[in-house]
């Protein structure tokens, strides 16, 4: 019985999603679904804060730890965007700080500087690539602060029974590693839940996953996500705590200032 | 014995079909196996597997990901901007991609101008982190802002592009070295698309080896045959009769077919050394079959009893058959006290190759013999008499003994000058070898690895390894300090849990659960305990990272000035570089920027800006995450044995005038490391194996001719002669290396088998004649003219390695055709010489007159 069952939804899987789309196409708004996903995923409140666990596993099996806090504040939804990350561990770069202010437009780069305790420095990064290693984790920074959806171009693969699947491709291939992406968006939550990301051979190098997600103060969020090299079998798992939104952080906590001086009332 | 012998010849000449049936079934099955064969080109099994060095060795290439590499070169010399042209650098862009998608290739670790990252300061005050070279430069500017580029990254200068800008390197990293020839082919295949004008090359360690692989097999199907045709012919000459000589070839081809069945079914892989068995074999185990159709064809008479003549002859040269059999054997077993494993299997399979000859010759050969048709007996004996006394080998022998005999003054004279200055050039020897010289110069091979070695730092590798002490107290110590009683349960958990991990990994954990629980409901004294555990935690993690230390890395940066400056080393490169060139592009970018930050905090947080790159584990190749381990990687421009060993040295005076910090250790790895370990191994157990063989093959001659002098003469010649070699290698500056270190043993085991038969012989008619005069006459008749042409054969027999495309094939060659034709030459002069003179030692009455049969 259970076969017949499992054989059933096979079949009716594969009529829907060879007779899907075209007919999808005139039904999903693709275009909204990628705000509302990016909205889920990026702009939750107005502001927030969560402190971030990582753990950096290489294809060894060594596991390296690091902590840090997260402060975030919109612009405006689906709009420019301000963030600091406050590191706590290892010890060794306690106190080393990012501060990014990302822009949507994709004509202006964002800006990004980077605070070093133990060198006393202040520096800017060069825009130059976002898709470099996030200290060192399978992460890459533009994983963290979000890749602008204005990106890449947006196509309906499939509408599953729980969730949209896209596949983006890049409008400036030469830019990014990745020929294309699918991503799986949850219908509830609008979150993704699952990048895999392809090489022009059709090869599937690198999966970002979102492992579990919990509601924060009405806001379907993240908790944990993991992030796989799929060559080498390295991977690495973040992990929110203490999320809170909408804390009203103000201009102060995201200027330079900051940097050197860490708004402590927001990081413990 | 006598009786078995006896017994064994008569089964042997009445049941012949019996023995060729039983040899043929022995030779199918072990024939059988030989389809099985494995080859095994990888120079790291010259070390037992669990040898401690090579453990390590492999140890520290995991840990750190230094995978075995194909190195694919581009040389430009036309252009002016050598390969520092869009042409060019398109072509590696291209060939880089491609590359890049085989299959097997490990894409994360391949080092291509492409592939690289550039960090830079794009303006003052701002640190820029990308692609070397992300798309192929569109014009010169571009190509050359490039090559400037790669200047100011120390990692990447000198090992990516050659300083003179005409050679740029792509290092494949793949993942099973037995794809390697797969792989480069198809690497080839792509370069010969391109229309450039620039040469490309191929070359690195795993394209070495299956290149090797690949000649070994050529040596076996050509030169092992060739060995055979050049013995068939070499009997031919001597005996005149097909069917006669067949049978001598049937001992060598089923001797060498079983033995190297049997190393194949036993599971042995063959190796270089292994390669050479059947053309070791052949040539020996014909010499006692040429010793009794010599005889054989001396003694019968038309008319006579054939089988009865067959048991004459074989219990004539039984014992001294036997006797040179295992004393050539012992030289082969001997290199079993050699602790490199394919020397081993190679002198046990010879050794016992040996002895099997000698029962195929004693059962296969009288059988053999006892069903010749009358024709070919007769035509047999007309051959050998018209021949008798008047061949050119026959007279070659006879003007040996007037030499002998006339100048045995001189000659002794002369013997004991060579012999004193061999010894002085055996002084003089040369320990060196490189397994890319086992090519021939004019080998892709070795032409790549010459062109890429005088345009980049050295593509061979040695790895200084620095290991730290572990600092970290185990977990229940830490965690037992002042605990309250209401968290026992909890430390249990925790050591229990985290029981298997590494103990940095273990504390790091810990630091989660630590925090996890203070997030829970504790009471006050659980909270005090807790921070206080995690402050403690914390600490001794921070404090167990060595290589974050300036002081350490100081130590690197000096000892990496020092091996520079002694020019042995092309270049190094290590974690203290990879910082240096952070930190100054995190200042100013100015060279005077180029330090170690003067904290571990500094130095964590630079390092974390090299892991912001795309290449984040580019650090792992140089430090364990725990920052406990760090490999400095020397890139050396010559694979010579001596010039890795001078390094060592170097290094070893420098550790002890600037003692190692604290707690640190030093230790080696890499494969011009490792061969230096083996061939100190060779060299050692050389001495042990040739002293061995020496000693037991002078026991058995005392034992033979039951006499400590007749012990002395046979050792005299084959003393002589391996000392006049080893002196000459010294003096002509031949490096002392592989073939050359095996040859000493197994010489001994071979050469002295001309002295037996001469003495054997000697005693024999000294016994008929009692008078010197005649005996020497009569031993260079017939006698000499016997070992004339065994030393021929077996000589001669030797030649066709000369062909092999191997160099080691053809040192062996040269060195045992001429080993074997000097001691028999010296054998024929100073015997006689030294016996004549010393008659009153040597010839006591009725003394000497033959042993007893054992």
């Amino acid at each position: 019985m259970k076969k017949y069952s499992l054989l059933a939804t096979g079949l009716l899987l594969l009529s829907h999603s060879l007779a899907a789309p075209l007919a999808l196409a005139a039904e999903v708004d693709v275009d909204a679904l990628i705000q509302e996903a990016e909205r889920a995923s990026y702009y939750s409140g107005n502001d927030g804060r969560s402190d971030a666990r990582m753990m950096i596993v290489d294809n060894q099996g060594r596991k390296q730890l690091r902590q840090f806090t997260i402060l975030r504040r919109d612009v405006s939804d689906n709009g420019d965007q301000q963030m600091m990350v406050f590191f706590s561990r290892p010890s060794d770069v306690k106190d080393t700080v990012f501060r990014v202010e990302k822009h949507v437009d994709v004509s202006v780069d964002d800006d990004r500087w980077l605070y070093l305790p133990a060198l006393d420095l202040v520096k800017r990064i060069s825009a130059g690539d976002k898709r470099t290693s996030f200290v060192g984790s399978h992460f890459y920074y533009e994983d963290v602060s979000g890749r602008a959806i204005s990106e890449d171009t947006f196509v309906l693969q499939s509408d599953e029974a729980d969730a949209y699947v896209l596949k983006a491709t890049p409008k400036a291939p030469d830019t990014v590693e990745f020929t294309y992406y699918v991503v799986r968006i949850n219908k509830t939550t609008k979150l993704p839940m699952e990048i895999n990301f392809f090489k022009a051979n059709g090869d599937n190098y690198r999966r970002v996953e979102a492992i579990k997600i919990e509601d924060i103060q009405g806001h379907p969020t993240v908790v944990r996500s993991k992030v796989s090299d799929l060559q080498t079998g390295g991977y690495t798992l973040m992990e929110f705590r203490n999320i809170t939104y909408d804390l009203g952080l103000d201009d102060d906590v995201f200027s330079e200032r900051s940097l050197r001086n860490p708004p402590q009332q927001w990081l413990n | 014995m006598k009786h078995i012998t006896d017994n064994l010849v008569i089964f042997c000449t009445q049941k012949p079909k019996t023995v060729y049936v039983i040899l043929a079934i022995i030779a199918l099955f072990f024939c059988a196996q030989i389809p099985r064969i494995q080859i095994d080109t990888d120079p790291e099994n010259m070390l037992d597997a669990a040898h401690p060095a090579r453990v390590f060795h492999n140890d520290i290439k995991t840990r750190f990901a230094m995978h075995d590499a194909i190195v694919v070169g581009v040389v430009n010399n036309t252009d002016e901007a050598g390969v520092f042209t869009p042409e060019t650098l398109t072509d590696i862009y291209d060939i880089t991609a491609s590359i890049l998608s085989i299959d097997g290739v490990i894409a994360t670790d391949l080092m291509s101008i492409s592939t690289v990252d550039n960090i830079t300061q794009s303006q003052p005050g701002t640190i820029r982190f990308e692609w070397m070279m992300p798309k192929p430069p569109q014009d010169a500017a571009t190509s050359a802002q490039i090559q400037r580029n790669l200047a100011r990254l120390p990692l990447l200068q000198d090992t990516l592009a050659s300083q003179n800008g005409k050679a740029a390197a792509i290092y494949v990293p793949i993942k099973d070295k037995n794809e390697s020839y797969n792989i480069a082919e198809q690497i080839r295949a792509k370069i010969n698309q391109l229309d450039g004008t620039s040469d490309w090359y191929i070359t690195g360690l795993p394209v070495a080896e299956d290149q090797f692989g690949y000649e070994m097999f050529i040596q076996m199907g050509i030169a092992a045959p060739l060995a055979g045709l050049t013995i068939f012919v070499l009997l031919f000459l001597f005996f005149r009769n097909i069917p006669l000589i067949i049978a001598p070839m049937i001992v060598a081809m089923s001797t060498v077919l079983i033995t190297m069945g049997a190393l194949i079914g036993l599971g042995y892989t063959v190796h270089i050394m292994s390669s050479m068995i059947a053309i070791f074999l052949m040539p020996i185990a014909v010499v006692d079959s040429v010793h009794i159709l010599s005889e054989f064809s001396d003694r019968h008479k038309p008319g006579e009893s054939l089988n009865d003549t067959i048991e004459e002859v074989i219990g004539h040269l039984f014992t001294p058959m036997l006797y040179t059999s295992i004393t050539s054997s012992v030289g082969f077993y001997s290199l079993m006290l050699t602790p490199i494993p394919p020397v081993q299997v190679f002198g046990a399979f010879v050794g016992t190759g040996i002895i099997l000859a000698f029962v195929i010759t004693i059962t296969f050969m009288p059988a053999y013999l006892s069903r010749m048709t009358d024709a070919s007996l007769d035509k047999l004996q007309a051959v050998m008499h018209s021949q008798h006394g008047g061949s050119r080998i026959a007279q070659l022998a006879k003007g040996l003994g007037s030499v002998a005999l006339r100048f045995k003054g001189l000659l002794v004279f002369g013997f004991a000058a060579v012999f004193a200055v061999s010894v002085w050039g055996i002084s003089q020897i040369q320990i060196n070898d490189n397994p890319v010289r086992w090519f021939k110069p004019d080998h892709e091979i070795r032409v790549a690895d010459t062109v890429l070695n005088a345009n980049f730092a050295g593509t061979y590798d040695a790895y200084i390894v620095l290991s730290a002490a572990d600092s970290l107290m185990p977990l229940a110590e830490l965690l037992n300090a002042d605990r309250p009683e209401s968290l026992n349960i909890w430390a249990q958990q925790q050591i229990s849990q985290l029981a298997s991990q590494p103990r940095n990994e273990q504390y790091q954990t810990l630091i989660i659960n630590i925090e996890d629980a203070l997030f829970s409901d504790v009471n006050p004294a659980e909270e005090v305990y807790f921070n206080t555990l995690l402050s403690t935690t914390e600490n001794a993690l921070s404090q167990s990272k060595a290589f974050q230390s300036p002081a350490l890395l100081s130590y690197i940066e000096q000892l990496q000035a020092h091996l520079q400056a002694s020019g042995l080393v092309g270049k190094s490169n290590s974690l203290t570089d990879v910082t240096k060139v952070v930190n100054r592009e995190l200042r100013s970018g100015n060279d005077a920027d180029y330090q170690i930050p003067e904290s571990p905090q500094a130095v964590a947080q630079t390092l974390l800006q090299y892991q912001s790159s795309h290449r984040p584990d580019d650090l792992w190749h140089f430090v364990t995450p725990d920052f406990q381990q760090t490999l400095i990687w020397l890139q050396l421009a010559s694979g010579d044995n001596q010039d890795m060993s001078q390094v060592i040295e170097l290094v070893n005076e420098y550790v002890t005038q600037h003692p190692l910090p604290q707690n640190i250790d030093l230790n080696w790895a890499g494969k011009a490391y490792i061969n230096v370990i083996w061939q100190e191994n060779m060299v050692a157990g050389m001495l042990d194996s040739l002293m061995s063989a020496f000693v037991i093959v002078f026991i058995m001659m005392v034992l033979l001719f039951r006499s400590l002098v007749f012990g002395v003469l046979a050792m005299l010649p084959l003393t002589i002669t391996i000392t006049f070699i080893y002196g000459l290698i010294g003096i002509i500056g031949k490096d002392y290396d592989m073939p050359i270190a095996v040859l000493s043993a197994l010489t001994l085991g071979l050469s002295v088998d001309f002295a037996i038969h001469f003495l054997e012989r000697i005693r024999e008619v000294y016994k008929q004649t009692q008078d010197l005069q005649a005996t020497f006459t009569a031993m260079f008749d017939e006698p000499a003219t016997a070992i004339t042409r065994n030393a021929l054969v077996i000589a001669l027999g030797f030649t066709p390695l000369l062909f092999a495309p191997l160099v080691p094939y053809i040192t062996v060659g040269i060195f045992l055709a001429s080993i074997m034709a000097i001691s028999a030459l010296v054998t024929l002069l100073i015997l006689p010489a030294v016996m004549t003179m010393a008659r009153g030692i040597v010839f006591k009455p009725n003394e000497g007159v033959g042993h007893e049969k054992i």
